[in-house]
């Protein structure tokens, strides 16, 4: 049976891991790649490393970090953060990339989905949306969160799988960094339309968040920061606790 | 062990060349397929798509066969092991043919299957490994004409498919040993093991 996959997620913003609200009063948190090792020794399915800051001149000391957190985990590793174009994707799997997520560059040129699943195989190709509530829908923010687009989550999500998505990182930029649990609404909408894997993200502040997401939705996993970098629970706590109420995992 | 990576050109290498170097094997990556044909151990790493990496082995296709069914022992990983069968629904390209058999499209509502699922196998190669759960990512399979070619399966959606092949001193799996911890690390230390006593 496949098994639900727990992710932690390092935000990297100048060489260090940070965590903050809503991107405000960022704090460090740590080295990447001795996170990434830690948590991978801890059981995590898969580990998420988002450039947050993605700015030009930091590119070349990100793929090196990159590189550096790869040689230390032997679970999937997906990098995300600043990848405009396949050849950035390009860059980033042979730093020792699996997989590579893209997001505002995506929303810009949506053919970009297509060449880089011809290229790579769309298992490594990850298509990151950053979703806000509205009236009556959910609409696509790009540039971490902070511009609107005008583009509906639901019909977002499912362009970018008929264009070659392996995967969607699904963030609720409403729950994100506020710890009272994924958007569960936002989360059906989209894993009950597309059919690829949804990776729940935003608003993981508890143990009972986690099993929540796994038994009201059918995401296919969970990612979460802030739980890990501050020590509330290790992987294997996380996996204990749902493995005893009935929720698969390895 | 010296080991010959195969590199279809389509970038990361990096995990697997790893895992078989934690494990004490030394490896040569090679992008000229020709070179395959002096190696004592191959593996055939799972990234690309069925037809482009075809197209770099095709010239070599009859050789490289002789040579895997004469006893050179190999590993193929996901695509690496779908481009040993004869055919793949993915692509157009004829296979290897190690394996008589083709590649089909999942039955599944959910596809790509991607995540972590346990193989049901008594192959020794599984020695030593507890929970025997791998990371797969994949959208097809594959199915060998001769069913005891099969040495390990794996549920998902309730349809039970073929992840784990043998013939001659040639393995395929359908999941990432590289990607999967150390069960993952396991299975390659076992691979590498039996690979030396093969020579």
């Amino acid at each position: 049976m496949l098994t639900k996959r727990i992710i932690p997620c390092l935000d990297v913003k100048n060489g260090k891991v940070v965590k903050g609200v809503n991107f405000l009063g960022l704090k460090d948190v740590g080295y990447p790649p001795e996170l990434a090792e830690g948590y991978s020794n801890q059981g995590a399915d898969e580990i998420t490393f988002l450039d947050i800051a993605a700015s030009l001149e930091y590119r070349q000391t990100t793929l090196d970090l990159v590189s550096e957190t790869a040689k230390r985990v032997f679970v999937p590793l997906t990098v995300g953060g600043g990848i405009r174009t396949a050849q950035d994707m390009h860059a980033a799997l042979s730093a020792g990339a699996d997989k590579v997520s893209v997001n505002s560059a995506a929303i810009l040129n949506p053919d970009i989905i297509t060449e880089s699943a011809i290229d790579f195989g769309r298992q490594c190709v990850v298509v990151a949306i950053d979703a806000k509530r509205m009236k009556d829908h959910w609409e696509v923010f790009s540039h971490g969160g902070t511009k609107p687009t005008g583009l509906d989550a639901v019909e977002w999500a499912q362009k970018a799988q008929d264009l070659g998505a392996g995967e969607i990182l699904l963030t609720s930029v409403d729950a994100d960094g506020v710890k009272k649990g994924y958007d569960l609404p936002l989360t059906n909408a989209i894993a009950d339309e597309v059919t690829i894997p949804v990776i729940a993200s935003g608003g993981c502040g508890s143990i009972e968040h986690i099993y929540e997401v796994f038994t009201k939705t059918s995401a296919s996993a969970a990612l979460a920061a802030s739980i890990f970098h501050y020590n509330e629970h290790t992987v294997g706590e996380i996996k204990t606790y749902l493995r005893e109420r009935g929720v698969a995992v390895r | 062990m010296k080991i010959m990576l195969a590199d279809y050109g389509v970038g990361n290498l990096h995990s697997i060349k790893k895992a078989l170097e934690k494990n004490g094997a030394s490896v040569d990556v090679v992008n000229d397929m020709k070179k395959l044909l002096d190696a004592k151990c191959i593996v055939f790493p799972g990234v690309g798509a069925f037809d482009k990496t075809m197209e770099m082995l095709l010239p070599y296709r009859e050789i490289i066969c002789d040579r895997l069914l004469s006893g050179v022992p190999a590993l193929g990983i996901c695509i690496g092991t779908q481009i040993m069968f004869e055919s793949s629904e993915e692509g157009k390209s004829p296979g290897l043919s190690i394996f008589p058999g083709k590649a089909v499209k999942l039955k599944a509502k959910q596809i790509p299957h991607m995540g972590w699922n346990q193989v049901i196998s008594e192959d020794p190669l599984m020695d030593g490994i507890a929970d025997r759960y791998f990371y797969f990512a994949h959208s097809y399979y594959c199915e060998p004409k001769n069913k005891d070619m099969i040495i390990g399966e794996t549920e998902y959606e309730g349809n039970i498919f073929p992840s784990f092949f043998r013939t001659a001193n040639v393995y395929g799996t359908q999941f990432h040993p590289e990607k999967s911890g150390d069960s993952g690390l396991q299975i390659l230390n076992n691979f590498i093991n039996f690979a030396e006593d093969c020579i």
